[in-house]
């Protein structure tokens, strides 16, 4: 696909940065998020939740509740009938049906006239419960014997992979018998390992756990459900995807999708958490027994509880290196934790562990494990933190081990375009070695010497860095740009817009077209009306998206062309849109205005017909995207506090179509991936039920713990993209729990391999040296 | 219960609503008075969404009372802006680019301008520390650190603060 745009002049478009339009809509408060829709006769849903992480329900009773005074409808499973008794995802796992599988799982849903009076009617159900013995440790729950999860073994779910940006080639393995809670299995194998790490002169095997972890949107989970007289419903959603939702919340009510509209109302983040539905049936049906508008929205407490957080992931990782740095072998096992229900993106771990460096021989098992806690879901490049926290901390240990410089170890073994993946697909055109080769060259890498040395008297300095990054998702989507009859344009999508990326589409439409941006006006649709469009997710909004919009900015263009060629009798290919015209080339003053053409297109009785540029592509060759990240910190050896005193993220983002956006999400996926490193993690106790519910005990980072993140683009285009193009938002979550490990061992000498990597675990590290 | 008749100035202007006794001020603000410019993001204090100035302080609206707000002034999101304007403050905010999801924006917005109202030449620690008690999880804080220093017409400096676990 040509990306090259042929104008006479320079269209304000892309490249420029332009400040999203809603701003003065965000700063002044009238953005509208679905809890603060409020309709007439609007009741408000409670879910009643398991307080067991595994039990069997004896028996509910829900008459007290009923006989509330304000409570509308009591639900559970006896209700809905179509609900599976093996439900297939967690999607199906509305209300339980006689077993609960994780502590938080509902089991009864109220409607009422208020909140207050949902919750007092939840207190008035009764269940009795058979407590039973839980899966709470991965790596015990997948040994024979443990209690099993699912009742009869649950089909893996890979369309979050898909969806993600996925990876061929990994051969799935048969399941043994009686590990009841392996529910997916994975392996990737060339050369002899045993061989390579016989023949190495130094091996180093190392466990790296990084715990459950919440995406933490500051907006729980939301949605207001409404029927009309027809059995239309309609779904005002906070979603990442609202045709996704749609099929989803079909699937599970047994309706056709085409009598279901999602609204995917100003979403208040999502970060791969708002995926998949979740509590979109119940309030879909407690709406239809009700007939009534109603709304549910998620406590803080419900979302820590029982949302969709990013898996527990354990990987045990042994290299093998001679003495001069050549790569022998490696050798990994990858445990993820899913939760109640099947849907890791097992795949993509195991890839990674093995593809960024040229390893002659690996072996990679990846192992997804069912437990007794919540299913989990994406968290922005899924998996990829986890598997670049332990090779890129491994990297930084050999290197060490051989006395070689960390930067050029690394620069030496990076595989390049074309080599050979893991899963043996070629590595597509990416700048993961110039991304490592610009943070080298930042002045805050080259005096980490005089920085350590710096460290006034108690305390530790150190730098370290990490390269990380994600493979690019892919979706099929569409898009329409009209013209109107005043000459501005009109871009429709179905896509949900979190970070920012509609301004970016605009820019592409504007550039593509050849006009300026204030002429044009891009609308997210929802369901009955966008264009089938996908997931906001998998670093593919711009990428996939993005495309849509400029080939159908560009049919719209050579269709206003040919108009103008008949009305101007020139030929195509002599005409250029300049502004506001289409006029001759080296003929300014014969043109004919764009507006004009949109007026003959909406004009009673014209022959000519409006301009309507669709297209509606698929895709097939990923545009991988890396950042490498740079920490230089200060420790207290007495305390295990670390400050951060600098964070520099280095990234290539193909085309930054708009260069302040991409700093946004280069600076917000930095600091989300700094909490994975520093504070965060879901605790549970040996029952599973969560130990740290709110948002004092799940610490998040302030503006009080960091410093100003440092920014500096790449581009290296890519070669499908829109004007080259990447995905911007998933790769900067990706390296800094590796980077900070690396620095902490720069400054303290000490190697941290279990995140949060917090004061507690930093000072006994270093008391135990 | 029986309702209560809260009377109180909200945005400069004399209310009165009727309100349960045990709602929050972060409910009647929202769902009796119209004003959905505050966001509930955790019920409990920690994250900042919900902040409203009482009387001139900043308050975690979702932690007072509506009945607490009898007799007092508060002031929302929605009252930043006077006659359609935008305060410098929101103004660097729109121009920077600060917002991506937004949903902690309007909790920001209040912090920012409680500290400005009393420090006008605040350090870049001084704003970090302002708002540390609003949880943002799209920004990473950079964007908005700028966007505060410029409406206060101060250069901050640069430095590292620790991590407290």
């Amino acid at each position: 696909m040509s990306t090259v745009m042929k104008t006479t002049r320079d269209v304000k478009g892309v490249g420029l940065s332009i400040p999203r339009p809603d701003g003065p809509e965000k700063v002044t408060g009238k953005v509208q998020y679905v809890a603060d829709i409020q309709p007439k006769g609007l009741l408000h849903a409670k879910l009643l939740r398991s307080p067991h992480a595994h039990a069997r329900i004896k028996r509910i009773d829900t008459s007290r509740a009923k006989a509330l005074a304000g409570v509308r409808a009591v639900l559970t499973a006896a209700d809905m009938p179509y609900l599976k008794k093996k439900a297939p995802t967690r999607a199906h796992a509305v209300l339980a049906i006689d077993r609960v599988v994780f502590a938080g799982q509902p089991v009864a849903a109220v409607a009422a006239d208020e909140v207050a009076i949902a919750e007092e009617a939840l207190d008035l159900i009764d269940v009795e419960y058979e407590v039973l013995a839980a899966a709470v440790d991965p790596l015990e729950a997948m040994k024979p014997g443990a209690p099993p999860v699912a009742e009869a073994g649950t089909e893996a779910d890979t369309s979050e992979a898909q969806a993600h940006g996925s990876v061929s080639g990994v051969a799935a393995v048969a399941k043994p018998a009686k590990a009841v809670n392996i529910s997916q299995q994975a392996k990737l194998a060339r050369g002899d390992v045993a061989k390579g790490l016989a023949d190495s002169d130094v091996v180093i095997e190392k466990t790296y756990r990084i715990p459950m972890v919440h995406q933490g949107y500051l907006e729980p989970h939301a949605v207001l459900a409404q029927w009309d007289t027809t059995g239309q419903l309609t779904l005002w959603a906070s979603t990442q995807g609202s045709f996704n939702t749609r099929s989803e919340v079909a699937d599970v009510l047994e309706i056709p999708e085409n009598r279901i509209k999602v609204i995917p109302v100003e979403c208040g983040g999502g970060f791969g958490g708002k995926i998949r539905a979740l509590c979109e049936p119940v309030t879909a049906e407690l709406a239809r027994v009700t007939g009534r508008p109603v709304r549910y929205v998620m406590t803080r407490r419900e979302e820590l509880i029982a949302g969709m957080p990013a898996p527990q992931v354990i990987i045990k990782l042994k290299t093998g290196v001679k003495r001069d740095g050549t790569l022998m072998a490696l050798d990994g096992e990858i445990v993820i934790e899913s939760g109640a229900f099947s849907g890791a993106v097992l795949a993509v771990g195991a890839v990674f562990l093995a593809s960024l460096y040229r390893w002659p021989a690996f072996e990679v098992r990846g192992f997804e494990v069912l437990t007794h806690k919540p299913s989990i879901a994406a968290y922005r490049a899924p998996v990829a933190p986890h598997t670049i926290y332990a090779i890129d901390s491994h990297m930084d240990q050999i290197a060490d081990a051989i006395g070689q410089d960390p930067v050029a170890f690394r620069l030496r073994h990076v595989q390049r375009e074309g080599e050979a993946m893991a899963n043996n697909q070629p590595w597509a055109s990416n700048a993961a070695y110039e991304v490592l080769e610009r943070l080298a060259q930042h002045p805050s890498w080259k005096t980490r010497d005089e920085w350590k040395k710096s460290a006034p008297a108690g305390k530790l300095r150190g730098t370290g860095l990490s390269l990380g990054g994600w493979l690019g998702g892919l979706q099929p989507t569409g898009a329409t740009v009209r013209l109107n009859p005043d000459g501005s344009l009109s871009v429709l999508t179905g896509q949900v817009d979190i970070a920012g990326t509609n301004i970016a589409l605009a820019q592409i439409a504007a550039t593509a077209y050849g006009i300026d941006i204030d002429k044009v006006k891009i609308t997210t649709g929802d369901t009955d009306v966008a264009p089938m469009t996908g997931l906001s997710a998998g670093s593919k909004t711009v990428y996939t998206v993005g495309a849509a919009v400029l080939q159908a900015a560009q049919d719209a263009r050579q269709q206003t062309l040919e108009i103008a060629a008949k009305e101007l009798e020139a030929a195509v290919h002599d005409l250029e849109i300049e502004d506001g015209k289409v006029v001759v080339r080296g003929m300014p003053d014969k043109g004919v205005t764009l507006a004009s053409i949109g007026k003959k297109g909406n004009l009673y009785m014209s022959k000519v017909p409006p301009v309507l540029g669709v297209a509606n592509p698929a895709f097939t060759q990923q545009a991988p995207a890396f950042a490498g990240q740079l920490a230089r910190i200060e420790v207290d050896p007495d305390t295990g506090e670390v400050a951060l005193h600098e964070f520099v993220v280095v990234q290539d983002v193909g085309k930054a179509i708009n260069p302040l956006a991409c700093e946004g999400q280069m600076q917000g996926g930095a600091v989300q991936s700094l909490g994975i490193a520093l504070t965060e993690g879901l605790m549970y106790d040996d029952k599973g039920r969560l130990m740290n519910p709110s948002l004092l005990d799940y610490r998040k980072l302030t503006a009080a713990d960091l410093p100003n993140i440092e920014c500096i683009i790449v581009e290296k285009p890519s070669p499908a993209g829109p004007f080259g193009a990447r995905g911007v938002g998933e790769p900067p979550i990706v390296p800094a729990p590796a980077a900070i490990a690396n620095a902490i061992e720069d400054a303290a000498g000490v190697r941290l391999t279990q995140l949060p990597m917090t004061p507690e675990k930093i000072a006994l590290s270093i008391a135990r040296k | 219960m029986a309702k209560q008749v809260l009377s109180f100035t909200l945005n400069g202007e004399r209310v009165e609503a009727l309100v349960q006794p045990y709602v929050t001020l972060l409910d009647a603000l929202r769902e009796d008075l119209g004003l959905t410019g505050p966001k509930e993001g955790c019920g409990t204090g920690d994250c900042g969404a919900c902040s409203v100035h009482l009387d001139g302080k900043l308050v975690a609206s979702c932690l007072v009372l509506a009945m607490q707000a009898r007799g007092r002034s508060v002031t929302t999101i929605e009252g930043l802006a006077r006659g359609g304007t935008l305060t410098p403050l929101q103004d660097s905010f729109v121009r920077r680019g600060v917002a991506q999801c937004g949903f902690c924006i309007p909790g920001v917005l209040m912090a920012a301008a409680a500290l400005l109202a009393e420090n006008d030449k605040p350090s870049e620690e001084d704003i970090r520390y302002a708002i540390a008690g609003n949880l943002c999880r799209c920004t990473g804080y950079t964007k908005m650190i700028e966007a505060i220093s410029e409406a206060a017409g101060s250069v901050g400096r640069s430095g590292g603060v620790g991590v407290k676990g």
